[in-house]
């Protein structure tokens, strides 16, 4: 399938969305912005510029984007920067600290900012605006990580550089630390024409549960998730083996493990020894996923369920809701932004309360629809791609205003 | 004959200001403190979070107090607010703080119960712009009303009212400008804002002037 243009997005987001799109751009004129990351493959930031560049160049915004480059010393460093971040404790040393900054001042003379926005994205890229003197455009670090209890030793090392930022940008106000600079709150965003997200014939649908032997007899349960203690696997079976007393239905539950994460594999085994060999509950452990077998087995499910105890934002409630499928979600991080309970899906704290909703949902089918249709409608409001690319628009405005609540464009 | 109307739009960012209240004795020196675009933003939020279907909670503030402090009598009486009756942010942040200082009167013990999670107080910056498209009299500009987007339809009929500090929207505001629909420009200006989304809003007045051009058609050819 080739790239979809913006006038693509017109048939699934309206008419007046794309056209707002549009009349805004030509108010915020001829601007430029360049994306910085770490990586150009893999990870939700990558697949995410993949698309919004390209369509902000057609907004008539001049959007490149550059990669950093890094050895194996640095990424380890900046992958245990992501963990610390997050909250994982622990102790760094000076020369760690010091061959993270070598990195960024490297790149920092190795690319050119004559953008009129710099977006740094995640902590890799975020020391280098330190070597930016009399700097004359905006810096802008996004970060796209929860960053509610960072460790505090590495946040000290890195808060000075962050505030030497025009403003940050956080996914909810639950993730950001206190900063002295500007906060703005972008949501993530899914891209409805995306191979995850896009409309799927029937017949492949189909064909993928007949690939992966899911019989379609009964109703299907599903949960797609990293197989990860904090996503409650266990809890999910016992959920559904409760409910199964009183509606009969099967369990589908997809997912991967990080590659780095050595609980992983026991976190499998327990996911297995509870299932046991319930011949209702399928297991499938991808090593790969395919973006539009993950899309069929969300469009072949009666109910989606993201029972999380914690969570970072949980765009896959999103894509499950894109889909119209009535979602039981954990009320935690991100996942109540989407989900308003009882209107665009089922929030629960305890397996107990999954249960009982995986029960009433597939006991009232009118409401298990009303709730998909909802919460198609809410994802449609706030978390599309398209609304990203209007975000950026204003941000390049807003930063040009400081401390001004209201813009007149004329 | 009217004069032209243009038809504008507005967009929002939103920004975190690290504020948050724990329990109602500091919701209520948020509500008395904020900018005046933080009061905007969380009491309007219902408008933009779902444009086409009821939520339960007409404000953020009412959200907060029925979901994370289960005040649900509080919560009701802050969403009974007639939004159409304040046409400055100031005259609604004061009717905010007489419901809440109200009610702790009645409830003093209550305002010091901590919400299970906080209220995150948010900020706001409003891009306010003009769009393409031109309105030359009545049945044009139902045609319009029909496709501008939904950010257009927000400002006109919501938005405006405490921009221009008018205790009615923009667009029977126009339509009264021509004496021939004054009665037009009346019904409009009564639909409640407190009750319907956007879209229910948009359709309610395209049906209003349907009936209007109806009447005035079957009216004129009666006269012939």
């Amino acid at each position: 399938m080739s790239i979809p243009k913006l006038s693509d997005y017109k048939a699934v987001v309206g008419r007046d969305v794309v056209e707002e799109l549009y009349i805004l751009a030509s108010h915020v004129g001829n601007r430029s912005i360049k994306m910085v990351n770490s990586t150009a493959v893999g990870g939700g930031v990558a697949e995410m510029l993949h698309r919004v560049v390209p369509l902000l160049n057609e907004l008539g915004i001049a959007t490149t984007w550059d990669v950093i480059k890094g050895g194996a010393d640095f990424f380890d460093i900046t992958k245990a920067f992501h963990n610390a971040l997050q909250g994982k404790e622990g102790h760094f040393g000076e020369e760690v600290f010091k061959t993270y900054l070598a990195y960024n001042e490297m790149n920092y003379h190795e690319l050119e900012f004559e953008e009129d926005l710099i977006v740094i994205h995640d902590p890799q890229p975020a020391a280098m605006i330190h070597w930016k003197k009399n700097r004359k455009n905006r810096w802008v670090w996004r970060c796209h990580i929860d960053m509610s209890h960072p460790n505090q030793q590495l946040w000290e090392f890195l808060r000075p550089y962050v505030e030497q930022y025009d403003g940050a940008i956080f996914s909810s106000p639950l993730f950001s630390p206190e900063l002295n600079i500007t906060q703005y709150r972008f949501y993530p965003s899914i891209d409805p024409l995306a191979d995850k997200n896009r409309d799927l014939e029937a017949a492949y649908v189909e064909g993928v549960l007949e690939k992966y032997e899911i019989p379609t007899d009964k109703p299907i349960i599903t949960q797609i998730s990293r197989y990860d203690p904090w996503k409650d696997p266990v809890g999910v079976i016992e959920a559904f083996k409760m409910a199964r007393k009183y509606v009969d239905c099967r369990l589908l539950m997809v997912g991967d493990k990080a590659a780095d994460d050595p609980e992983a594999e026991e976190i499998l085994a327990k996911v297995n020894d509870a299932a046991g060999d319930d011949p209702d509950i399928k297991i499938i452990f991808l090593l790969n996923s395919i973006p539009t077998e993950i899309n069929a087995f969300q469009r072949a499910s009666d109910v989606v369920l993201q029972k999380s105890l914690r969570e970072g934002f949980a765009l896959t409630v999103s894509e499950a809701l894109w889909k119209h499928r009535p979602v039981i979600g954990g009320a935690v991080g991100g996942i109540p932004a989407q989900i308003i309970h009882g209107y665009t899906g089922m929030l629960v704290h305890s397996v107990e309360g999954a249960s009982l909703q995986i029960r009433t949902l597939l006991k009232q089918p009118e409401l298990a629809k009303r709730l998909g249709d909802n919460g198609h409608q809410r994802v449609k409001d706030e978390f599309l791609i398209t609304k990203l690319l209007k975000r950026y628009l204003l941000l390049l405005v807003a930063l040009d205003h400081p401390g001004q609540p209201t813009i007149l464009m004329e | 004959m009217h004069r032209v109307f243009q038809f504008s739009s507005s967009a929002s960012l939103e920004k975190l200001t690290g504020r948050r209240a724990h329990n109602l004795e500091e919701l209520l020196e948020i509500v008395k403190s904020s900018p005046d675009s933080s009061i905007f933003f969380h009491t309007f939020s219902a408008f933009r979070k779902m444009s086409q279907v009821h939520v339960p909670y007409t404000t953020d503030f009412a959200a907060w107090i029925s979901t994370h402090l289960d005040e649900a009598a509080l919560a009701e009486k802050l969403m009974a607010i007639d939004l159409s009756e304040y046409s400055t942010i100031e005259s609604l942040r004061s009717r905010l703080v007489e419901i809440v200082e109200g009610y702790r009167s009645e409830n003093p013990a209550i305002f010091q119960k901590t919400a299970n999670e906080p209220f995150y107080l948010y900020d706001v910056v409003r891009l306010v712009y003009l769009t393409d498209k031109f309105a030359y009299d009545l049945s044009s500009f139902r045609q319009l009303v029909d496709t501008v987007s939904i950010d257009s339809l927000y400002y006109h009929f919501i938005e405006s009212r405490l921009h221009t500090k008018l205790e009615t929207d923009d667009f029977s505001n126009w339509i009264e400008e021509n004496d021939q629909h004054r009665d037009l420009a009346e019904r409009i200006r009564s639909l409640d804002i407190n009750i319907y989304t956007l879209e229910e809003l948009r359709t309610k007045i395209i049906q209003l002037i349907d009936d209007h051009l109806e009447n005035h058609r079957n009216n004129e050819s009666k006269a012939d």
